[in-house]
């Protein structure tokens, strides 16, 4: 019998489908990768002319699609019944070595605390602009249409997308109810669990979790309670530049260098309490973490049209695959 | 130059390039030759390879399960869902769960396997479009179900696996995430206006006209101001209705000649390009839903490898729907039938 599950948070239900179940071990074929490390000149390979940021040799782009001005006076229009705002915000992208390294799972742990502390910067920097809110950083690997040299993004927006609006919604509506963080709950009752754990180190736990939408999504979340990720992860930059280093290995080694995706989940900018909005709240109801989904199926016309996940693998099998993949 | 667009429906912001806007030549195209039409098992002829019809359109006199038919709905032999069962929700701690009840149906659209939906002739269409009517109804009945999704995938890369022109049929016990951002989207916008957001949407694209694919009597085909995808096509009715059940044969027959053309549109714009359709009706059992408009998405599957929604919720619109909207009306099509 298939089973529909119900996200914690965003009150998403998710059907999964137990029966007709593929075994973990089949994903061979990821279908959206076809990587071409041919011999193209790789444009990352070389150094950049005008970093907006540098630390040691991981470099700060800002993409010519970036725009943000600060201050309220920022071009927005209405043209009848839409909206408009003309400034997209900022979007800069992290080559995270100049070696043509692809996959951050193959990087040192050292590197990748690096990388972590450049996203801190870049964050914190990217807060001063105080027509932006929210900030995002995230990575594509292996999707055809970017390079394959290891690179990430921060995308700093005037407006929160719906999706994370829902998710911080969710949040604040559970504080609202149980009087504690809904992520404080997830990592205490995922620890008792154990089933659906795929490593837990010091200071944070990665999980499929409970109602995936994914084959494999994982998230990492750390164990202390933070609203913000560039405060947060202040002290903790070497455990999360750890737990990813071996989240995306299991990933690699497991599921045949798949295409994935991350995101680092964070609360909006917390300037003053003035700008602060519904987020009143913020710091107790939300707690920052890495959502990582593998790029293993497509989106049929059901997923796109309800936001309605067929997960064709239990969480706990995923879970277990991914625990005892060798590193 | 790019610039943020708030869907006024869900509240979703994109971000769409209305500088260097894409043309179709931009976009990969996709190989749809026929390779499984001898071991196809919607082909007329191989009925008793499918799970037994549900209902089928087929000559009077002629047997179920019988060569002869013109539209034919049949279970999925591989349902995402069971239709047996009360539905059990549980909490366990923090989660909640349930068994996993529904129905899963497909429609096979026509027994000719090469054929397109968007090649079918207007009768043709218009027996397809009453069936998706026919089974909603039917589905509806059964008081477990809270929402009915009828959709299509064409094409491999946009998720299908058959390539017989075929479509499907969910039925819910609880109403999904995208269609309840619609009802709540719609519901604020009601309670502060007095008035249909998507009625003043479609005065406005009348209006504007820019994004404006073509109409009939009684619907609109056009390209949403911030459309989520490239190339997105949104055929809703014109005056305001909730009810896609109640639709009268006059009123589907005009439904299956703007959606038939539409697709034409699309295949002959963008050659012939895999897509998913579906159409979003208010939720069935517990409404009434009088703000709800319903309507129908096409998404054209463009770019195989989109990343930047997954996580982050912004989509990423490489073409101007104004464009997009030009393109599609200058396609040449064949004549109306």
């Amino acid at each position: 019998m298939p089973e529909f599950r119900q996200d914690p948070v965003i009150g998403r239900w998710v059907i999964i489908s137990i029966e007709r179940a593929r075994r973990p071990g089949n994903f061979i074929d990821p279908i959206n990768r076809r990587r071409r490390d041919d011999d193209q000149v790789c444009d990352l390979c070389v150094k950049p002319e005008s970093p907006v940021y540098t630390m040691g040799d991981i470099c700060v782009v800002r993409s010519r699609q970036s725009s943000a001005t600060s201050g309220p006076q920022a071009p927005n229009g209405q043209n009848g019944l839409y909206e408009v705002i003309k400034d997209v915000g900022i979007h800069e992208t992290i080559i995270e070595t100049p070696d043509h390294v692809s996959n951050m799972a193959d990087l040192p742990v050292g590197r990748i605390r690096e990388i972590v502390q450049t996203y801190v910067a870049r964050f914190n920097e990217i807060e001063q602009n105080t027509r932006l809110t929210h900030a995002l950083i995230y990575k594509n690997y292996g999707l055809s249409q970017f390079a394959h040299h290891a690179c990430s993004h921060i995308m700093a927006m005037p407006v929160a997308s719906l999706e994370i609006t829902e998710k911080l919604s969710g949040a604040q509506q559970y504080f609202r109810d149980h009087k504690r963080c809904v992520y404080c709950d997830l990592v205490e009752r995922e620890i008792k669990d154990k089933k659906r754990i795929v490593v837990e180190t010091d200071d944070f736990l990665a999980v499929v979790p409970f109602a995936a939408r994914f084959l494999f999504e994982t998230w990492i979340i750390p164990k202390k309670h933070h609203a913000d990720f560039a405060q947060g992860v202040r002290g903790q930059e070497e455990g999360l530049a750890r737990i990813f280093k071996i989240v995306l290995q299991k990933i690699k080694n497991g599921l045949d260098d798949t295409a994935y995706n991350w995101v680092i989940q964070t609360a909006p900018f917390r300037r003053q309490d003035a700008v602060r909005g519904k987020w009143q709240t913020i710091d107790v109801d939300y707690h920052w973490h890495v959502e990582l989904i593998p790029r293993l199926t497509r989106m049929a016309g059901f997923e796109k049209g309800s936001g309605f996940y067929i997960c064709a693998i239990p969480p706990e099998e995923m879970a277990e695959y991914l625990r005892d993949k060798e590193i | 130059m790019a610039e943020l667009r708030r869907n006024p429906l869900n509240g979703q912001w994109v971000i769409v390039h209305v500088e260097d806007s894409w043309g179709p030549e931009k976009y990969e195209r996709e190989d749809h030759s026929i390779l499984a039409k001898a071991t196809c098992q919607f082909c007329s002829g191989r009925e008793f390879f499918t799970p037994p019809e549900i209902e089928a359109l087929r000559p009077i006199g002629s047997a179920a399960n019988s060569p002869g038919w013109q539209v034919r709905v049949i279970p999925n032999k591989f349902p995402a869902l069971r239709i047996e069962g009360n539905l059990d929700l549980r909490h366990d701690g923090m989660y909640t769960l349930s068994n996993g009840i529904g129905a899963h149906e497909v429609f096979i659209e026509t027994p000719a396997h090469e054929r397109n939906l968007a090649d079918l002739n207007d009768d043709e269409m218009f027996h397809v479009i009453d069936k998706y009517q026919s089974r909603l109804n039917d589905l509806t009945k059964d008081r477990r179900f809270k929402y009915v999704l009828i959709f299509k995938n064409y094409g491999e890369s946009a998720g299908t696996t058959v390539e017989h022109p075929h479509s499907q049929i969910i039925a819910l016990p609880m109403v999904p995430q995208y269609v309840m951002q619609e009802l709540e989207g719609t519901k604020a916008y009601y309670d502060r206006y007095q008035r249909c957001v998507c009625c003043d949407m479609i005065t406005q694209e009348y209006r504007d006209g820019a994004r404006v694919i073509t109409d009939n009597a009684q619907f609109l085909a056009f390209c949403p101001f911030a459309s989520g995808y490239p190339f997105e096509c949104c055929i809703i009715p014109r005056a305001h209705t909730c009810r896609f059940d109640t639709m009268n044969d006059g009123e589907k027959r005009v439904l299956g000649n703007i959606l038939r053309e539409t697709l034409a549109r699309i295949k002959g714009c963008l050659g012939d390009p895999s897509y998913n359709l579906y159409i979003h009706v208010a939720p069935v059992n517990d409404g009434p839903h009088e703000h709800f408009h319903w309507h129908i998405e096409i998404v054209p599957k463009l770019m195989r490898t989109v990343g930047l929604e997954r996580g982050t919720g912004f989509f990423s619109v490489p073409t101007d729907p104004d464009h997009a909207a030009r393109y599609l009306r200058e396609a040449a099509v064949a004549a109306r039938r």
